[in-house]
């Protein structure tokens, strides 16, 4: 009988274009168009700003030698045309309005080289202009690399004689570590946002909606108990969320394999020998319960609200309180101890976060997901108590 | 057969509805100490004004809703304590058709006749049957929200009757329904009747119950006014129609039960 009410109520759930909407068509389109354009207007903003031709605001003498080394620095650095100006003032007013990009400053530059001392330059440039500072400390540091070599002859000096330390900065951690530890919080954010989303219309429609439409009083005089009705309808609910969530992520996946989002051969390495299917199966071990607890919440809400509007204006709000503690993965410092296992959808993120790295704790793993089970099975209680509420599900 | 005795049902008040019901009690009494008997082969008349408890009380008889007090009993089974196995005994049709648009009237069907736990061989001759007799089979495979209302009524109908009932329960089915749609629920009351089911409606269309009914009941705020035959009420009518003497019966008897 559960299985006869799944069966119509997939079916059902899979002709409403709205449910089908939410839960398969924008999860897949989402981040094949959002990386895309991402990635997309990304680069070209930094070909852009690397190859356009910038002026460069000079206070000083033309024949000093930074003027000289600066002008003859080859077009690699990046176009560039000078401007002298006589005072900071104007220089910086014509920054602010983007006549020039780079201010330099420098007062007898020539004098402190002779002396072999520091000569004091300023640089000025507006930091709202993304990337100009990265391209000024280019101009700078190879002029001061040239200087540098220049002393270096000049003092009879060996560039090894000023050096008196060559350290070697060694990570132990492995690539497969960082990526998981670092970004790996994006994937079971994606998967519980997707799959918070996907529960949404399903449980809505297929509890406020019926009672709405007065079709549950029809299916309440059938030979089929409420826990059955519950649990076929349930079972719709919860395969929507992972469906919806599966897409999301095999929209990633589309994003990473073919359209080329990923352009580093060897961060693509990474991200193929994290996604085997072993991680796959355990990730949904892990989400199954969670995206039950997710049903579980919502039912009753659904059951009690008298429209669909009521519903949704309740369980929109839930969703921020429901997806928000996911973004915890997002934080590279907060690991999966004793006391985040026990804080549910924060335990997911953080146990799939380990499972990505490879440095899952089969304890944690366990108390993780036994705490979203006993979650899970409370959740299904207090949905069958107020479905077996008649007063609820008949309006 | 129906038989329900000392039937009562109250529903719990939360703020709000005792708010707007401007009442401090705590309890609403829905149906309080009805008692009736519907027969094989005749057709009983639930009557009442709006509010009267008729849907609730049909409710009950159709397990929907569990009594607070008394029983139930649907062709020999204690419809509270086993109120599956009594479901597997009744139709309910009510004016609403209850129908989800989605799906196409064969699905609707068969999705009924598998909750009924019906062979397939047999739910096929049946459907046939029903389909020829209400004609539908021109848009046996259109969504149902496309259907007109006269259309959705034939596969409400048909939706009632696949598990061939013995019981049927029409809460006023014809309400919101034009002539010629509500025609094909007087039929199916009256092929019911032929066929030796119990039948139960409930109205406040008096030229329905005059046209139909064998036995009548009147019920006002939950209590049962009047219980009987048609033919006792109408040799005992002080008024001359019988809009009138329903009338009548509801000012009269507004705090007496019978």
């Amino acid at each position: 009988m559960m299985f006869t009410i799944f069966k119509k109520e997939l079916k059902d759930t899979l002709r409403d274009r709205r449910t089908l909407i939410m839960m398969l068509v924008i999860p897949i389109l989402i981040f094949p168009l959002i990386l895309n354009i991402f990635v997309g207007v990304s680069s070209s903003f930094s070909k852009e700003a690397a190859e356009k031709p910038i002026k460069i605001g000079f206070i000083g003498s033309e024949e000093s030698y930074l003027y000289e080394k600066l002008d003859m620095l080859p077009e690699s650095y990046g176009k560039k045309e000078f401007v002298m100006y006589s005072d900071t003032n104007s220089l910086k007013a014509d920054l602010r309005s983007d006549s020039i990009q780079i201010g330099v400053y420098t007062n007898e530059f020539d004098a402190y080289l002779t002396r072999k001392e520091p000569a004091p330059v300023e640089v000025y440039y507006n930091a709202t202009d993304m990337g100009i500072a990265d391209r000024a400390e280019r101009y700078i540091e190879a002029v001061e690399g040239l200087a540098l070599q220049e002393r270096y002859i000049d003092m009879n000096l060996k560039e090894e004689q000023l050096k008196p330390m060559e350290v070697g900065y060694n990570n132990v951690a492995s690539s497969k570590e960082m990526v998981g530890k670092l970004a790996g919080g994006i994937l079971p954010y994606i998967f519980i946002a997707f799959g918070f989303i996907g529960c949404m219309y399903p449980a809505i429609d297929l509890f406020t909606g019926e009672k709405e439409r007065g079709t549950i009083e029809t299916l309440l005089t059938a030979p089929v108990s409420r826990l059955q009705i519950l649990f076929g309808k349930m079972g719709v609910v919860v395969l929507s969320g992972l469906l919806a969530a599966s897409c999301a992520l095999l929209g990633l996946f589309i994003s990473i394999e073919f359209l080329d989002i990923v352009q580093d051969e060897q961060l693509l390495e990474i991200i193929h020998s994290i996604l085997t299917p072993q991680f796959v199966l355990m990730m949904y071990a892990l989400l199954i319960p969670l995206t039950v607890f997710f049903a579980g919440v919502m039912i009753p809400i659904a059951v009690y609200a008298k429209s669909f509007k009521e519903a949704q204006s309740i369980i929109t709000p839930l969703n921020i309180i429901m997806v928000l503690p996911a973004m915890v993965g997002f934080f590279p410092g907060i690991e999966l101890d004793a006391v985040t296992a026990c804080t549910p959808v924060i335990n997911i993120v953080l146990a799939t976060k380990e499972l990505m790295a490879g440095t899952l704790d089969i304890g944690l793993l366990a108390l993780s997901f036994s705490v979203m089970l006993v979650l899970a099975i409370l959740a299904v209680i207090v949905s069958y108590k107020r479905f077996d509420k008649e007063t609820n599900i008949i309006i | 057969m129906i038989i329900i005795e000392h039937l009562r049902k109250e529903f719990t008040l939360s703020k709000q509805q005792r708010k707007e019901s401007a009442t401090s009690d705590p309890i609403a009494i829905a149906v309080d100490d009805v008692s009736l008997q519907c027969k094989p082969g005749r057709i009983f008349s639930l009557l009442g004004p709006n509010g009267a408890g008729k849907t609730t009380t049909l409710r009950m008889i159709a397990t929907i809703f569990k009594p607070t007090s008394g029983t139930v009993n649907i062709c020999g089974i204690d419809a509270v304590a086993n109120p599956q196995e009594a479901r597997r005994k009744i139709g309910f049709l009510t004016g609403s058709s209850g129908l989800y648009g989605r799906l196409t009237p064969n699905e609707m069907v068969k999705y009924f006749a598998d909750l009924y736990g019906i062979p397939r061989n047999e739910f096929e001759e049946r459907k046939q049957k029903l389909f020829n007799l209400l004609d539908m089979n021109e848009f046996a495979n259109k969504r149902i929200a496309k259907l007109s209302t006269g259309m959705k009524q034939k596969v409400s109908i048909c939706r009632t009757m696949i598990h061939d009932p013995e019981v049927v329960i029409f809460d006023e089915p014809t309400s919101g329904l034009d002539v010629i749609t509500a025609e094909n629920i007087i039929t199916l009351i009256r092929n019911c009747k032929e066929e030796g089911k119990t039948v139960i409606f409930s109205s406040h269309i008096m030229s329905e119950v005059d046209l139909l009914c064998d036995d009548i009941a009147i019920i006002h705020k939950g209590r049962m006014l009047h219980n009987g035959t048609m033919e006792e009420f109408r040799a005992n009518m002080q008024e001359k129609s019988l809009t009138a003497e329903f009338i009548r019966i509801v000012h009269e008897n507004k705090s007496e039960a019978v």
